[in-house]
């Protein structure tokens, strides 16, 4: 089935991305000297010892952003199928059944862009 | 005003010793004597009428420590000195923290130099030195640390927070201007407390002074503010000066106005570029720094030098200014004034430039006089006030300008007040090159070891931070017995914990870009 | 390295190619990335080395990192002081290996104009603490001082230098 032989480009790009990632860091793992001291391994901050843990409660602004981009990502993983269908055919009202899906999504996006979470207030006391 | 506050001070405070000085030979209109029982009247008293804390400092007298507080006041000139004599084993006084609240500095100051203790501070930690310092550095014979203040000033250990975290903009930072560390502690990304961590450039200016003759120690006024360095320089010569009463020839004079100008310009052009840059915006760098290359190239002309200028001498200059400097700078005020239009395109009318500084930082008109803030800072509040129009030197009472001043407070007003200074600094300059005199430009009989007479005197210029106060302690021999300088950048910063409470951490930063500090003045 | 405190275990590389090394060196020394690391005077002269007169953008060295773990190169321009120098080893330790470092200015060098008799302080000279490669004197140097400094450093890092010296003229 020719749809098999399809998918071998994307294994091929698949290959090559990763390659393309690992090959530098390798490279210079082993072309560069090593100098190791007392603080190299510690995280960066500035210069000073950082103080306090990082395991703290997160704020809620950074939760709700999380949701927001849940809702996007659902949206684009459901149109992922959609776009590899979408040459088989022609009809319009396939576009436009796509349209009302699409908007249906945007529904959420719209209500959290109403409910003001894409604002952040400058000053809170 | 001198008058009313001194009937009033010897009517509403008994047994407080009061004298009128010279303003001219002193720098300071009235002189208290206070004892520590009515220290905290007399400055309850300065508080009520509206008179803000513009300097404390103290002096070893090897006896007694004496602390010396300056009050003045923004509307009318009136500077007052109150000496408080301390004891110098085991020495202690009441502290004004809760009154003024930039004390609370200035006493943490005191007190790792000279080892005052201050009753019910708050937080009496290092400020300025390191951990493992054994001695106060600033006490004339050597008094080592001892164990009880060890512990006290080592305290400094930020406490556990668990909703929130502790994050430190540190030393090495691109937007702190220097190395200013700022540990801020966060809930999420407002911020819930900002405390200043200085001295990581504490280069000992005032022990310095105190081992160098004045001519000697010419070079360092540069060195504390590398931006508005002839301004320093100005504030040292002109203090030494008024001390030993010489007087400064006409020409002289005005090519002093002419080059501090030039030098404020340039200060303030690095200033737009690296607020800009704190913003995100790194075009506008590039080209303030090409419009300050110009002045930099004019200055070394006679200066002879690029960054940290040492032109000026006591009792005038180290060299005349030539035709080519007269030509350069004619040329000059001509191009820059042809590029406000384009900085006005580029930055102020810039959408994203104005939705980020306006209403952020808005620092109010009657928390000015806790703080004692000067400069650009206390203009944007909305009070006029300048050193150049109210306490005049070199040639500026010769030379009409007006002061611009800010309506809200925000950083939006702190900017448009830098490029309306720009713009008068240019109308400064030209009519000083207009009014030039000729004739010499150094007073003569200037003797090489300056002894100047016995005594104290204060001295302030307008750097283009704010207010530089130099005060000096004279005991007849060549060397300064005791040197200080007031730096506006120190009480500027002091706002910042209150401004940036509960707002954004960008915003913070660029609060913090907008007061034009430079650290090593700070650190001195 | 003097009586900093520290220990830094300098491993070679793994592998060493000789005829790659010239290319790598050659790499190396065209694209040399600072760290925004400035201290006191001598910073305001680097930044203006970075601008658009004396352009340190055409040697390669235009992108200035603040992290130090993306950076090759610490130019120290300023005085170290004694509060700001385990800052400063901290900061070396936390840059990767190949790195150097430039000493700008006098007070990086041997403490500047502020050594005098009772000075308590400041740390005379960056080399107590960590190995520097270049040292450029001045107060502060010219930014045509810090461009012949990268020059020198790339004159190290390839062994030939590749500008000519700029010819004098008096």
């Amino acid at each position: 089935m020719n749809t098999i032989t399809e998918f071998y480009y994307v294994l091929v790009f698949l290959i090559v991305a990763v390659l393309f990632t690992i090959v530098p860091v390798v490279i210079s793992y082993l072309i560069a000297p090593r100098t190791i001291g007392k603080k190299t391994f510690a995280t960066y901050e500035c210069g000073i010892e950082p103080f306090g843990s990082a395991w703290i409660r997160f704020s809620v602004v950074y939760y709700v952003y999380a949701l927001i981009f849940i809702a996007f990502d659902v949206d684009i993983l459901y149109l992922f199928p959609i776009a590899l269908s979408y040459t088989r055919g022609g009809n319009v009202c396939e576009f436009y059944s796509l349209l009302i899906f699409v908007g249906i999504l945007a529904f959420a996006i719209i209500y959290a862009w109403g409910k003001g979470v894409f604002t952040w207030k400058r000053r809170v006391q | 005003m001198v008058k009313t506050v001194f009937d009033d001070i010897k009517n509403t405070l008994k047994g407080v010793e009061i004298s009128e000085t010279s303003y001219d030979e002193r720098g300071y209109h009235l002189a208290i004597e206070s004892q520590k029982a009515n220290i905290i009247n007399i400055v309850e008293f300065f508080d009520g009428k509206g008179f803000y804390l513009e300097d404390l400092c103290c002096v070893d007298y090897k006896d007694y420590l004496e602390l010396v507080y300056f009050f003045n006041n923004h509307k009318e000139l009136c500077r007052v000195k109150v000496a408080l004599k301390v004891e110098s084993d085991k020495p202690a006084a009441p502290t004004i923290s809760r009154i003024y609240t930039i004390a609370n500095w200035y006493e943490r100051e005191i007190h790792e130099f000279f080892g005052v203790y201050f009753e019910n501070h708050t937080n009496l930690t290092y400020l300025f030195l390191h951990d493992e310092i054994d001695c106060y550095p600033l006490r004339k014979d050597r008094v080592p640390v001892t164990e009880d203040d060890r512990r006290l000033l080592n305290s400094f250990k930020p406490e556990e927070y668990e909703d929130g975290f502790f994050i430190n903009l540190g030393p090495q930072h691109p937007s702190t201007h220097g190395v200013l560390r700022v540990v801020v502690k966060m809930d999420g990304e407002y911020i819930v407390s900002a405390e200043p961590v200085l001295g990581y450039l504490h280069r000992m200016h005032e022990k310095m002074a105190e081992n160098r003759s004045y001519l000697q120690f010419l070079p360092n006024p540069p060195r504390m503010d590398y931006l508005g360095a002839l301004n320093y320089n100005l504030g040292h010569v002109t203090t030494v000066e008024k001390l030993c009463s010489i007087t400064v020839p006409e020409r002289a004079q005005y090519i002093r106005t002419i080059t501090a100008e030039l030098n404020r310009i340039s200060s303030h052009l690095l200033w737009v570029g690296a607020f800009v840059a704190d913003l995100g915006g790194l075009t506008p760098f590039l080209y303030t720094f090409q419009d300050r290359e110009h002045i930099l190239d004019i200055l070394e002309g006679i200066a002879g030098s690029r960054l940290t200028y040492c032109y000026f001498r006591f009792g005038g200059l180290y060299n005349d200014v030539d035709d080519a400097f007269i030509d350069a700078t004619k040329q000059f005020i001509k191009h820059l004034r042809g590029r406000f239009g384009m900085y006005e395109k580029l930055v102020t009318k810039n959408v994203i430039f104005i939705n980020r500084v306006k209403g952020i930082g808005i620092l109010e008109q009657d928390k000015v006089p806790k703080y004692g803030c000067s400069g650009p800072v206390i203009r944007s509040t909305g009070i006029p006030f300048d050193i150049r129009k109210t306490e005049p030197y070199a040639a500026y009472d010769r030379i009409g300008f007006e002061i611009p001043t800010g309506t809200i407070g925000d950083n939006l007003d702190r900017y448009m007040i830098r490029i309306r200074e720009m713009e008068i600094s240019l109308n400064i300059i030209e009519e000083a090159i207009e009014k030039l005199p000729s004739g010499p430009f150094k007073a003569e009989k200037v003797p090489k070891k300056l002894k100047p007479p016995k005594g104290d005197i204060y001295h302030t210029v307008e750097s283009p931070r704010g207010e530089l106060g130099v005060y000096i302690v004279s005991d007849e021999t060549d060397t300064p017995y005791r040197m200080r300088w007031r730096v506006p950048s120190y009480s500027n910063l002091m706002t910042f914990p209150y401004l940036a409470k509960g707002e954004l951490i960008s915003d913070a930063i660029a609060t913090l870009g907008s007061y034009d500090l430079v650290i090593p003045e700070i650190d001195r | 390295m003097g009586k900093g405190g520290f220990y830094l275990e300098t491993k070679g590389p793994i592998i060493k190619f000789a005829i790659a090394e010239k290319f790598i060196n050659l790499a190396r020394a065209n694209s040399i990335w600072p760290m925004t690391f400035g201290l006191a005077c001598c910073a305001i002269e680097m930044m203006a080395a970075a601008m658009a007169r004396f352009d340190i953008a055409r040697f390669g060295a235009e992108v200035f990192r603040p992290s130090p773990r993306q950076a090759d190169l610490m130019i120290i321009n300023g005085t170290v002081t004694k509060k700001m120098a385990p800052t400063i080893v901290t900061l070396f330790e936390q840059m990767p290996s190949p790195k150097w470092v430039i000493a700008m200015g006098n007070c990086a060098i041997s403490g500047g104009p502020f050594v005098f008799e009772g000075q308590y302080n400041i740390i005379e000279g960056i080399d107590k603490l960590i190995p520097v490669d270049v040292y450029v004197p001045g107060c502060p140097p010219r930014p045509e001082g810090l461009l012949e400094a990268l020059m020198k450093l790339e004159e190290k890092i390839t062994g030939t230098r590749r500008f000519p010296i700029p010819e004098q003229k008096w």
